[in-house]
């Protein structure tokens, strides 16, 4: 009776499990959720257009994209498990692994920085030392390591103000330079009726400051337990990315779409130019697309010796433990 | 073909140059007629400018003297050289016509 | 191409090139000034209307701006404690319909104002509402509302935004810092700020009605569309970003002078704004958005466009009609001239009773019509009477032929012959410069041992010289007979032929009488060219002459009769003037001498050989100068008596 039981047990538990059966004859596809590290936009496109082109399920992934923002760190995400990969960037990671939490860099995307500084040219400011004594905008953070830095090193003593993540400070004069991303409040600023040729802007990545921004990140665990699935997400962006920097129009509209559904204020223009920014950032100048979504140690050095010295970490972690690097290979 | 007419005195001169044959020798004869009907008695025709004249120009001439004659009137010729002295010495007219050596004499000869 | 095109449509071309170059002109004038007036007229009322709405936003703004205004007063007067502030605070929101929601924020200092500190009262569904805005999702020290003015000290509205939740509402805040004196130091306290609905800003700005199609739309200062009546542009879209969009250099220049607070009249192109039109923006003073107010250009130039196509209508249909008319004149030119064509082709070819289309017109095709027939009628005379001419000139041409013919046939041809050694050998040759000659030679025998040899020339040629010449041979033969001396013969010829001789016509005439038995020669000479007397022995010389003028011109002459000797082998060659006055080209004379040198030149002695020697120095001389003259030869050589003692032969 017992051998019964168990056998009508073990039958029912194969009707149960049989559909998953059926769906593991069709496809073998693994969830994931991704988080990206701000509100949708064309910071994002590469992950877009690879889940809307099918990349993701190509390779065998079914993602999800929650949509990011301020409310949605994600550190937190990766903690909880409610994302298994998420984006942010190295300054970011690098403190939250020295802070203990066992995340790991799989694909560097952004391997130039697009931080900058930018003041008005008719407020006196033309070169590094006109910003003495001045009001600069701060974004506090990750984003004040590279400005302090600078500071530091060229002996310039300004006034910080906190800035928002709007320009309006900047443009009705209330700070005499702003902190800007290249792809983003930049061209805002533009779009606010400022010509380039107004503008004097200090952009780290060209004064020995160009710590690469947004990378792939995933738990230790998540990786010793699916090494596949972690690479074939980041070769699964990559791609997306590439097909992004080559069907821009299309990527754009996607673009917008996400951030309609997301209720984010978005607008054309703004996200041609942020797109078009991100391929000058994602592809590499030198070593082309062989480098594509790799972390040189040399960078990761620059970073995390600029974060010891602000005493945000204490030690460098090791870079083979914190770099497990999955683009290499991509295919274009 | 041209002729010159002129007034000496009470003589007529006509000063004929050019070739006298079939085709000027009317004009000829026209102007020859013409000063008779104006009433020349005396006609002098000087052919010191005639290269040439045909038998036909010696008929102009003929006519020329019998209505003179016909009229009571005088007619000579002086300035005979070349071909047209040749022509009235062949032809005779040398002797049929007066004919002077020059027009001094002729002028004094006719005057008179 | 143009040259071999026909007068009407030359004229066509013309008078449309010009006409229409003319319309051209005064159109485009027309429409340039009533543009620019129309553009005059529509800066003013742009202005105007501009400027009104202006004022009226502003009147808006200012009763808004009041509030947070009169508030700091009260703020910075005493100090309010929290109840206090909530209170002025509701009193603002009851008390304006305008706001929609009003904070006190305070600039979070140390201690337990840490995080600072703002009541912000709004409204909900039909109440309001309270909240503390100073909270951990909300960082207001950071919002552009309190961080502008704290930076700026001064009063500030913001851009618009849509506030959260509530659907979709647009809202601009003003805000205004407010100062604490501590310790007798002025600083910054924190920020008054009252959230305002843009409804009325839209509805005052949608209601501005501008012709049919025109409208009015605001921006931001930073650009961004705040109203329009495309309602997918509103916040959507900054000026900036659709001149990028639309690759539009001149829309962002535009754009960048809207911010700046200028005002004035710009065109706008067709775009993402709308279609072509006049635009007239001003600036709002109160919060430095842009006002404008927009005229398409098609409605404005709308009626002016209407009446230069009715014009224009008319002008086509004008030089439609001109072209008709022109048309219609110049086929009353060019029918009859093609007519004429005609008649003249059918003239050409013969037909000259091919009437032509006279008509009555008194222009001058009708003049030319008229010409022409009266040549073609005349023409027609003339060349009827041509036609007679010819015809009788062939008929004349074929009567002096047979005049020819019989003039050839009495001139002797047949030569006689003796027996070698005796008589005479005789050769001539009579070529008459045209059809009938006056020239003419003769011989005949008197008796059986006198030969009559005769050469003559009538004055002048053709066929009064002919006629006289057959007469002067019929006489001389005739008086021949009855005289026995050569030079009573002539003076016989001479009396019959001078009496009653009108025409003038005299003949030169050499007339010799041979006695062959003794060789005597008696001669009479009339005027004629002396014969050239060649002796056996070749030696040569004229004849002497008898002093005898010619014949047939005075009665009473005495022809002297003059003599010679023949011996057996002289020549007597006879001939007429027309070999020694003939010319060459140059104009030459053949000559005595030259006529001497050929004669007596001959290699063979024979009158024929001494003829034709002759013949050909002529034809060689002349080289085919017409022949003025006619020419005669006749050559004579006396062989010795009839009967030779030598021979013996009977």
């Amino acid at each position: 009776m017992r051998t019964l039981r168990g056998l009508c047990l073990l039958l029912a538990v194969c009707f149960t499990l049989s559909p998953l059966w059926g769906r593991a004859e069709e496809r073998t596809l693994k969830r994931a959720v991704f988080l990206p590290q701000w509100v949708p936009q064309a910071q994002f496109a590469g992950y877009y257009m690879a889940y809307r082109k099918g990349i993701y399920r190509k390779y065998g992934i079914d993602v999800t994209i929650v949509p990011g923002g301020a409310e949605r760190p994600p550190s937190r995400y990766l903690e909880t498990g409610e994302a298994q990969f998420v984006t942010a960037w190295l300054s970011s990671a690098l403190q939250m692994r020295a802070k203990g939490m066992r995340l790991v860099n799989i694909g560097q995307v952004v391997q130039r920085s697009a931080l900058m500084l930018v003041a008005k040219k008719g407020s006196g400011i033309t070169k590094p030392r006109d910003l003495e004594g001045r009001k600069v905008g701060l974004w506090g953070g990750d984003f004040e390591i590279q400005p302090r830095a600078f500071f530091e090193r060229e002996g310039l003593h300004v006034k910080p103000v906190r800035q928002s993540f709007s320009v309006n400070l900047f443009l009705r004069g209330g700070v005499d330079a702003a902190s800007a991303m290249w792809y983003n409040e930049y061209h805002t600023i533009i779009n606010a009726g400022i010509n380039p040729e107004e503008l004097t802007t200090f952009s780290f990545a060209d004064l020995g400051l160009n710590f690469p921004e947004d990378g792939i990140y995933t738990l230790e665990a998540s990786l010793r337990r699916d090494p596949e699935l972690a690479c074939a997400f980041v070769r699964a962006s990559l791609q997306g990315w590439l097909y992004a920097f080559s069907h821009q129009e299309e990527a754009v509209n996607t673009v917008l779409e996400y951030a309609a559904e997301a209720k984010v204020p978005a607008n054309r223009a703004h996200q041609k130019w942020m797109l078009a920014r991100m391929k000058e950032l994602i592809i590499p100048s030198k070593g082309g697309a062989a480098g594509l979504g790799s972390l040189k140690q040399s960078d990761y050095t620059l970073v995390g010796r600029e974060l010891k010295e602000r005493r945000l970490i204490g030690n460098i972690p090791d870079f083979s433990e914190f770099y497990r690097g999955c683009g290499a290979d991509v295919q274009k | 073909m041209t002729v010159e007419t002129r007034r000496e005195k009470e003589i007529t001169v006509a000063a004929i140059t050019g070739r006298m044959d079939a085709l000027t020798t009317s004009d000829v004869e026209r102007t020859l007629m013409r000063l008779l009907d104006e009433g020349a008695r005396t006609l002098l025709i000087d052919l010191g400018g005639l290269d040439y004249i045909s038998s036909a120009g010696l008929r102009t001439l003929l006519a020329a003297a019998k209505r003179m004659k016909a009229q009571a009137g005088t007619m000579a010729f002086v300035n005979l050289k070349g071909h047209a002295k040749e022509v009235f010495e062949i032809s005779g007219f040398y002797s049929l016509f007066t004919v002077y050596d020059s027009v001094e004499s002729a002028l004094e000869r006719l005057g008179r | 191409m143009f040259r071999n095109r026909g007068i009407a449509f030359k004229l066509i071309a013309l008078v449309a090139t010009a006409g229409g170059f003319i319309f051209l002109c005064v159109f485009g004038y027309s429409y340039l000034f009533s543009r620019r007036t129309i553009e005059k007229n529509i800066e003013e009322s742009a202005r105007n209307l501009a400027l009104a709405t202006v004022s009226r936003i502003e009147a808006s703004l200012r009763s808004v701006q009041k509030i947070p205004l009169n508030a700091r007063y009260l703020v910075e007067s005493r100090p309010l404690d929290r109840a206090a502030l909530v209170d002025l605070l509701l009193n603002l929101a009851e008390n304006n319909q305008d706001i929609y929601g009003a904070a006190v924020a305070f600039e979070p200092g140390k201690g337990k104002n840490e995080r600072g500190f703002a009541p912000y009262v709004y409204r909900k569904d039909r109440t309001i509402a309270l909240t503390e805005l100073a909270s951990e999702r909300i960082d207001y020290p950071l919002a552009d509302w309190y961080q502008i003015p704290r930076e700026l000290s001064q009063p500030e509205w913001s851009e618009p935004y849509y506030g959260e939740g509530q659907g979709k509402i647009l809202r601009s805040t003003y805000s205004v810092p407010f100062y604490v004196t501590a310790k007798e130091q002025r600083h910054f306290g924190g920020v008054i700020a009252v959230d305002i609905s843009l409804e009325r800003l839209q509805d005052i700005v949608s209601s501005v009605k501008v012709l049919r199609t025109g409208y009015a739309f605001l921006i931001s200062q930073n650009g961004t569309v705040v109203t329009h009546p495309r309602k997918e542009l509103i916040m959507n879209a900054t000026i900036f970003g659709m001149a990028e969009e639309a690759g539009d250099a001149g829309l962002r220049e535009l754009g960048r002078r809207m911010i700046k607070g200028a005002s004035g009249l710009a065109p706008l192109g067709p775009g993402p704004l709308g279609p072509a039109s006049l635009m007239y923006y001003a600036p709002i003073p109160s919060n430095n958005w842009s006002l404008a107010v927009v005229f398409p250009v098609a409605e404005l130039m709308s009626d002016v466009r209407r009446f230069n196509g009715i014009a224009a209508i008319l002008a086509v249909a004008g030089l439609a009609a001109l072209s008709g008319a022109v048309i219609l004149i110049a086929r009353s030119i060019t029918r009859p001239l093609r007519a004429m064509v005609q008649a003249t082709g059918r003239i050409a070819e013969g037909d000259l009773d091919a009437p032509l289309p006279v008509r009555m017109s008194g222009d001058e095709v009708g003049t030319l019509t008229k010409a022409f027939e009266d040549m073609r009628v005349s023409l027609k005379q003339y060349i009827g009477r041509l036609t007679e001419t010819t015809a009788a000139k062939q008929a004349i041409e074929s009567e002096l032929k047979v005049a020819r013919d019989i003039q050839m046939e009495i001139i002797p041809k047949k030569f006689p012959t003796f027996p070698e050694g005796t008589g005479v050998d005789i050769h001539a040759w009579i070529e008459p410069a045209r059809e009938v000659g006056g020239d003419f030679y003769d011989f005949f025998f008197l008796d059986r041992s006198r030969l009559c040899a005769v050469i003559a020339d009538v004055s002048d040629k053709g066929v009064p010289a002919s006629l006289f010449m057959a007469v002067t041979k019929t006489l001389i033969k005739a008086k021949a007979a009855l005289e026995t001396a050569p030079g009573d013969v002539l003076t016989a010829v001479n009396e019959e032929l001078a009496a009653g001789n009108g025409t003038n016509m005299f003949v030169t005439v050499f007339f010799a009488v041979l006695d062959i038995e003794t060789g005597e020669l008696l001669y009479a000479n009339g005027g004629h060219n002396p014969p050239v007397l060649i002796r056996r022995d070749g030696t040569a010389g004229p004849v002497e002459k008898t002093g005898n003028p010619v014949v047939g011109v005075i009665e009473g002459i005495e022809y002297r009769t003059g003599q010679l000797i023949l011996y057996p082998g002289d020549t007597l060659f006879m001939f007429t003037d027309g070999v020694t006055e003939a010319v060459n080209r140059g104009g030459e004379l053949f000559g005595d001498e030259r006529l001497l040198k050929e004669v007596s030149a001959a290699a063979d002695p024979s009158p024929a050989s001494r003829v034709a020697a002759v013949r050909n120095a002529l034809a060689r001389f002349s080289e085919g100068a017409p022949q003025a003259d006619d020419i005669t030869i006749l050559a004579v050589r006396y062989a010795g008596p009839l009967q030779s003692e030598h021979t013996g032969q009977a």
